[in-house]
């Protein structure tokens, strides 16, 4: 296993809506992920490499490459579901990286070479999309992503499965992953299609605060003294929030909704005329999921609000000079306007 | 997974009859579904496959050429010597559904292969010592979203109907897509349960359909009727009006008509058309047609026909969006037009040859592995499949040596050939600043920007615009290949304040080293558009000193750079000429601020390089 010591997630200071973001995707990883916008030093890849402390543990198919779920026939890769006696671990989510250096053979899986040289055969060799099967695949600098990588990325981000048809392989298996992406926006946009595939994002801005960025300073130096005792500090509430997030999975499936709120998730899209139905959806998921952390089973006003702060601001048509900002006050009227919400 | 059923699906109406209309008569020639994000393009096409019972075969964007066309059998040919065929993608495709999602984004390889399968419907298989034909008679779907550039025209014709989706914005419609998608996604087991008797029912109404159609006939006036709408709506070729004929009686057999109607052949114009019409430069009618806008002019009734009447009431906005000489038919498909405006326009080509700046293939190791050669010196790039087919074939004179099967020599390597979308990035600086020019200056921008990417699918050329005044530069337009994005950003085009020239040279700078990390294959240009009159200091207090220093730095950078000076006063100060000089770049004085000599200049400019 990883050894490496990562910053405490929970000692983070600040920072709330990206931490929040981030935690409603390991309760429900059906949500679409999350990019994370902002400028330099403001602890993004901190946080995301933080996660790894805190994701949940999951059941996974002993010795499987893709990490198959053992009780879900329906995700599984062609092996596992061939076989009737699967062997159930207990596991962790990870993070997985994917370097914006990476080659689309490394990204995709290729040819197993050596084997094909031995035996004459092809077979496949798994690249990043398997391990990211059920994990959260991390790609830092997004924007600088090549075009084509991006392309296979998003394709399998969408369908859930990475189709290889290439080189001589013909192979697909589950990929089924968090897609979380850091950026900073003044090196150049992502395009407009990556950006749909997110379900979340959130703009990040350094803690102008004096007595937070005093307290950012403080536990940044008291983690490089001595990062084992700081770890040790911050072991309590890390199992808190661990707790907490396997508590809002087991929750979120009870987690219901009025009509009243899919009515008013369509209307907040159709006043914004953003594109498609991908932000309706993802606006009641984030609702629901966001319920279940604060536990309760039922979606509120106050879900919705937070819903559509993260779900809308990029999926608004742009206008120049202007910041792409939104008029969130407006939604929140919408919202608050609705009786029994 | 078990799919989203077909008849679960809210709205999008077209789109489904569209599908529905290839099951009926696979003649129809496939759907080209084009459209903005999460509208259930790909869902429909999933979910109409799972419906009739046939395979989706799903072509992904890094196919490359090998499993799609198929190759040699390399354990067989290791194995026993024996050269067999090992099929590919189109060999399944067969008798299915052919599926390409993002097809505009395939690469011009591939995309030239499809063409000619789905034409041709049959693959002839020539390569890695392999000869093979078979049958290719599939139904092709591809989806695309506009906004991220348009289909190459050879392909764009090989598609039977186009069908463009939005959302719907009916707030009903609206809550049930989401309140069917959660239920879905709840427990799809149970929710596709629950369609099972509409899913079985459609399916039996298309096989009603089928054998309606077998007993259809086409009256050659309505044969006429087709050619009439074909050419009246300029469409090259012939393949147009085949495909109206047969798109309206598949219609007519869905439909339960008794013969196929000039109604028929109307509502097919609407898929058939869009995608083929000829059509003048959107932008130009639209401005001529806007004077006459409300008038709401009814179709010409000169030639034929009672037919007009039976039109389904049209958007006046759609009208506008046509040029003068359109029937009805016409008509009815104009809100397809953008993309087939574009796409035609570039299909006549008048513009010059295909780019031959524009480098589709990548000479370093990067980009899409499409297909191999043989290398001309020293590999470092090989293609290893094709190489070990080579040392396949060659096998029975060699002895492989520590255990391996295969014996591999330095004569049978291979070497990919790569492509990447590349082509020229094209970034324009504007003094957006109050100077008297300003609005001019940017209208010309803007109208340049849209002339240079209303071929850009073609040459992968990208723009992007940078604008500055008042206290520093935006970025207005990032660098993009998408006409779409283009006209959604520089809808409104603010100007006014002071003139930050160091900061908007410097931002362009920027943007343009930033853009290198992406695309290094691209050759970039920097398009300086100014009267070079600055006032507004970057780093010192002297702002033309910045201005200075900045465009050095444009030098030293080695991006191909030009200067168009839009100063016109009677008394010239020649600063931009200075600035030009110190970047080592073209200078043009512009006498007319005007988009088209802007896209002029740009394009001499490019070429030349």
């Amino acid at each position: 296993m990883d050894k490496k010591a990562y910053f405490p997630f929970t000692a983070i200071v600040g920072q709330e809506k990206m931490k929040r973001a981030l935690i409603l995707n390991l309760i429900d990883p059906a949500l679409g992920g999350v990019l994370i916008k902002g400028e330099k030093g403001t602890a993004k890849s901190t946080a995301v490499r933080a996660l790894t402390e805190v994701l949940p543990e999951r059941d996974e198919v002993e010795n499987c490459p893709f990490s198959c779920d053992p009780h879900d026939r329906n995700c599984q890769c062609e092996s596992c579901r061939s076989r009737e006696d699967l062997t159930a671990v207990k596991r962790r989510m990870r993070v997985v990286d994917l370097p914006v250096s990476a080659t689309e053979d490394r990204v995709v899986g290729t040819l197993d070479i050596e084997r094909a040289l031995r035996t004459g055969e092809k077979h496949f060799e798994p690249g990043i999309l398997a391990d990211a099967n059920r994990n959260i695949l991390y790609i830092d600098e997004i924007n600088l992503l090549d075009d084509h990588v991006v392309d296979v990325i998003l394709d399998s981000a969408a369908m859930g499965v990475n189709t290889v048809e290439r080189e001589g392989v013909s192979f697909s298996h589950p990929a089924r992953f968090v897609l979380v992406g850091t950026m900073n926006p003044e090196e150049g946009d992502l395009r407009p299609q990556l950006l749909d595939r997110f379900g979340l994002v959130v703009d990040v801005k350094g803690e102008t605060d004096i007595e937070m960025r005093t307290e950012v300073v403080k536990r940044y130096l008291e983690y490089e003294l001595d990062p084992e005792a700081f770890l040790e500090r911050w072991r309590h509430e890390q199992e808190k929030l661990r707790d907490k997030i396997s508590e809002a999975q087991k929750l979120l499936r009870t987690v219901t909704y009025s009509d009243e709120i899919l009515r008013l998730a369509a209307e907040i899209s159709v006043s914004l005329g953003v594109d498609g139905h991908r932000a309706d959806i993802s606006m009641i998921k984030t609702a629901c999921t966001n319920a279940a952390y604060e536990g309760r089973n039922s979606v509120s006003g106050e879900d919705m609000k937070l819903a559509a702060e993260l779900v809308l601001p990029h999926r608004m048509r742009r206008k120049p000079f202007e910041e792409q900002r939104m008029d969130i006050t407006a939604v929140f009227e919408m919202i608050e306007s609705r009786e029994g919400i | 997974m078990t799919p989203y059923p077909f008849t679960a699906i809210v709205g999008q109406e077209r789109l489904k009859l569209a599908l529905i209309l290839n099951l009926v008569d696979p003649a129809v020639g496939g759907v080209l579904i084009s459209g903005e994000k999460g509208t259930a393009k790909s869902t429909a096409v999933r979910a109409i496959a799972a419906l009739s019972g046939r395979k989706t075969v799903e072509v992904p964007l890094n196919v490359t050429e090998d499993r799609l066309v198929g190759t040699l059998d390399l354990t067989n040919a290791v194995n026993s010597g024996e050269k067999c065929f090992e099929k590919g993608l189109l060999y399944e495709a067969d008798g299915n559904f052919l599926y390409v999602d993002e097809i505009n984004l395939l690469g011009t390889h591939i995309s030239g292969i499809l063409a000619e399968v789905i034409a041709s419907q049959e693959n002839i298989v020539s390569r890695d010592g392999i000869e093979y034909r078979h049958p290719c008679r599939c139904i092709p779907i591809g989806t695309m979203n506009p906004e991220e550039g348009t289909l190459r025209p050879q392909l764009l014709d090989k598609f039977g109907l186009f069908v463009n989706v939005s959302g719907e914005e009916d707030i009903e419609l609206r809550t049930e897509v989401i309140r069917r998608r959660l239920e879905y996604e709840l427990d799809p087991e149970s929710f596709c349960a629950r369609f099972r008797p509409q899913e079985e029912k459609l399916a039996r109404q298309i096989i009603d359909a089928k054998k309606r159609l077998e007993r259809l006939s086409i009256s050659e006036e309505i044969l006429r009727f087709c050619a009439l709408a074909a050419n009246s709506a300029l469409c090259e070729g012939n393949r147009c009006e085949i495909i109206l004929a047969e798109t309206a009686k598949a219609l007519c057999a869905w439909r339960n008509g008794a013969e196929v109607t000039a109604d028929d052949v109307s509502e097919a114009a609407k898929f058939v058309l869009p995608h083929r019409m000829r059509n003048a430069p959107q932008e130009e009618t639209v401005q001529q047609n806007t004077e006459t806008s409300d008038k709401n002019e009814p179709p010409e009734n000169t030639e034929d026909n009672s037919q007009t009447e039976t039109e389904p009431p049209q958007d006046t906005a759609l009208q506008e969006e046509n040029s003068a000489e359109q029937n009805e038919k016409a008509e009815a498909a104009g809100d397809e037009l953008p993309l087939s405006a574009e796409g035609i326009k570039s299909a006549a080509g008048k513009n010059g040859g295909s780019g031959k700046r524009s480098k589709t293939i990548a000479n370093e190791n990067s980009g899409r592995y499409v297909r191999s050669t043989v290398p001309h010196g020293k590999c470092t790039d090989i293609a290893v499949i094709p190489t070990l087919c080579n040392a396949a074939l060659n096998q029975r004179r060699r002895t492989p040596e520590n255990g391996m099967k295969l014996s591999v020599r330095p004569s049978d390597i291979r070497k990919k050939i790569r492509e990447k979308r590349t082509g020229a990035t094209i970034l324009f600086a504007v003094d957006a600043s109050g100077s008297m020019g300003a609005k001019r200056r940017m209208r010309a921008v803007k109208g340049a920007v849209k002339g240079l990417l209303s071929e850009a699918y073609r040459k992968r050329d990208r723009v992007g615009v940078v604008a500055f005044r008042g206290n520093g530069a935006q970025t207005l337009l990032n660098i993009t290949g998408s006409p779409e994005l283009a006209r959604k950003c520089m809808d409104e085009l603010p100007t006014g304040g002071k003139t930050p020239l160091a900061a908007g040279i410097a931002a362009a700078c920027e943007l343009l080293r930033a853009e290198r990390i992406r695309t290094p294959d691209a050759l970039q240009y920097l398009i300086f558009i100014s009267d070079g009159k600055a006032n507004v200091p970057l780093r010192s207090d002297d702002p033309f000193g910045d201005a200075l220093t900045a465009a050095e730095q444009v030098r030293l950078s080695g991006v191909g750079a030009m200067v168009l000076d839009t100063e016109n006063s009677y008394i010239r100060f020649g600063y931009a000429k200075q600035i030009a000089e110190r970047m080592d770049a073209q200078y043009i004085s512009l006498d007319e601020v005007t988009g088209s000599a802007v896209e002029e200049n740009v394009r001499e400019f490019i070429n030349n390089e």
